[in-house]
């Protein structure tokens, strides 16, 4: 090697070291936290025709970290593998409409509930099945795998002796469709997304029943909150609830005239509120433009 | 349920060894339908391979042209997209396969296409003067592959083969995807899982998972190796290195 090539080597490695080091100081003082999220399962979380990421949990999440000022990055994520990314620290936040259940506060911690739920059982409207029949004995159940859903069968049908099949699949769309297919009988999911999976599938799926398990959704963060998060997600819960953002958050996502189809022109019209730090004005205006009232842009 | 129950009670509770005991006839079931779905799916495969790697070299110009677009259209694309296709799409034509069938035909399919290559490969490997030869003594087109050639290229294919039978046995584990409840979706279950002793206990689980497709592709290299010394013709094995 030529000294002349030598000495480019070096210079280029000098300036990698520099490049390197300035864009490994922290651009401010704002902390960035991870979100994951499986966000395949609206109206809690989902990706719209235009691939953003909206649901409520991404919105409550968006704006409690506007309210307690840091930043959020929001990661999909397989739902059975967000618990294990927030025990090994590689997610802060697990945001997906988790049941808070004792087996899983034995390994994270959970903020104070947002919602509560049951369980919905889903069937095809041809099939004539009701919430009894659904169970019978050789009948295909279908559920997402590492869901209360999918327990509540373990628990309450196949440990109680009746001999149905529970098919686990890696998200519950796919376990719709396969219903909407009639290769299963049953998809045993939480209620808001049942109401949602009837409202897409076109009449093909109606819900038998509900199952009265009264379950509590909780944002997760990590075994003794090494980041001291949950004090801040709590409190930004409260303070949305004070502000009304909590209730038109909610009247957004919930409601009855609401078609989440909008959300990708809503969310895209809006989410300038939520760069300009107005969460207030923001949630209004999207409670108005899902019900397909006039709305406000930023 | 578990029949070493009793024995694995004597364990110390919480400890990698008694998770082991735990979980492991559940593992070992899933084991037995990744085997079934692997040598299903190989001899499907090795069938639609070793035909589509004789229309590719001796086929005429529609056969030669269906063959190759098959192993181009098959190779060119993500056997998960394969599986997806034949287990979500088929319903709309009124087919439907429950999830270990169709992935046997998906992943036999997705074999065929690989290993008509390896076939293929052989067959050429084998001089073109033996077919002339095999011709001039009398024997038809048919016969002189059923004699010649086949019996030559098939033990010339066995090392690169059991590559794809290694394959076929790794890439099974994306059955789980449509909910085959083989080796990888049983661990996926129990580790996903609310209860029960793998619970949320994933890192020790996919250990244990890693370990059985370790044993089970060292088991099967060294009996493709047996194969490979019982049937070679002294004279005519390839060079070792």
């Amino acid at each position: 090697m030529s000294p002349k090539i030598g000495k480019w080597f070096v210079a280029v490695g000098m300036l990698a070291l520099v490049v390197g080091l300035v864009s490994g100081i922290p651009q401010a003082q704002t902390p960035t936290f991870k979100v994951c999220s499986d966000i395949a399962w609206p109206p809690f979380e989902w990706v719209d025709a235009k691939g953003q990421f909206v649901g409520f949990d991404l919105d409550v999440m968006r704006i409690i970290a506007l309210l307690k000022g840091y930043r959020v990055e929001i990661q999909n994520l397989g739902f059975d593998s967000i618990i294990p990314a927030v025990q090994a620290g590689q997610c802060d936040i697990g945001a997906s409409g988790f049941t808070i259940t004792d087996e899983r506060k034995k390994i994270v911690d959970f903020s104070d509930p947002y919602w509560e739920s049951n369980q919905a059982v889903l069937v095809h409207t041809a099939s004539g099945l009701n919430i009894i029949t659904a169970f019978k004995a050789g009948n295909i159940i279908g559920a997402q795998r590492g869901t209360t859903g999918a327990d509540w069968v373990e628990q309450n049908v196949i440990k109680q002796g009746i001999n149905v099949t529970l098919r686990l699949y890696e998200t519950y769309p796919l376990a719709e469709q396969d219903l909407i297919n009639r290769r299963i009988h049953a998809v045993v999911e939480d209620e808001p997304a049942a109401k949602v999976a009837v409202k897409a599938s076109k009449g093909a799926l109606k819900i038998a029943g509900v199952i009265n398990t009264e379950e509590l959704f909780g944002f997760l963060v990590q075994k003794g909150d090494p980041k001291r998060l949950l004090a801040r997600i709590n409190d930004g819960m409260k303070e949305m609830r004070r502000k009304g953002i909590w209730n038109n958050l909610v009247e957004a996502y919930f409601g009855v005239d609401v078609n989440l189809d909008r959300v990708a022109q809503c969310y895209g019209d809006l989410k300038g509120w939520l760069d300009k730090n107005q969460p207030e004005a923001y949630a209004e205006n999207l409670a108005a433009c899902m019900s397909g009232q006039a709305y406000k842009k930023p | 349920m578990n029949p070493l129950a009793p024995f694995c009670q004597t364990l110390e509770e919480g400890s990698f060894v008694r998770l082991v005991c735990d979980i492991s006839p559940r593992l070992l079931q899933g084991t037995a339908t990744t085997f079934q779905l692997t040598v299903l799916a190989i001899a499907l495969g090795l069938v639609g391979g070793l035909l589509l790697a004789l229309g590719r070299v001796y086929g005429k110009k529609p056969i030669y042209w269906l063959s190759t677009a098959y192993v181009q259209f098959v190779r060119g694309t993500p056997v998960l997209v394969q599986l997806f296709l034949i287990y979500y799409g088929l319903p709309a034509f009124e087919i439907r396969l429950d999830p270990l069938t169709a992935a046997i035909i998906g992943l036999g399919l997705n074999s065929a296409a690989y290993q008509a290559e390896y076939f293929r490969g052989a067959i050429q490997s084998i001089g073109r003067g033996q077919m002339l030869a095999a011709r001039a003594v009398g024997l038809t087109n048919v016969q002189a592959i059923g004699y010649v050639i086949l019996p030559q290229a098939l033990r010339m294919v066995i090392p690169p083969w059991s590559n794809e039978l290694i394959y076929t046995l790794k890439y099974s584990s994306v059955a789980f995807i449509i909910g085959t409840p083989e080796l990888m979706a049983t661990g996926q279950i129990i580790a996903s899982s609310l209860r029960g002793p793998g619970a949320f206990r994933h890192f020790e689980v996919f250990l244990i998972v890693a370990f059985i497709y370790l044993v089970c592709v060292l088991v099967i290299s060294k009996l493709l190796d047996l194969l490979e010394q019982r049937v070679k013709i002294p004279g005519l094995e390839m060079q070792r290195a």
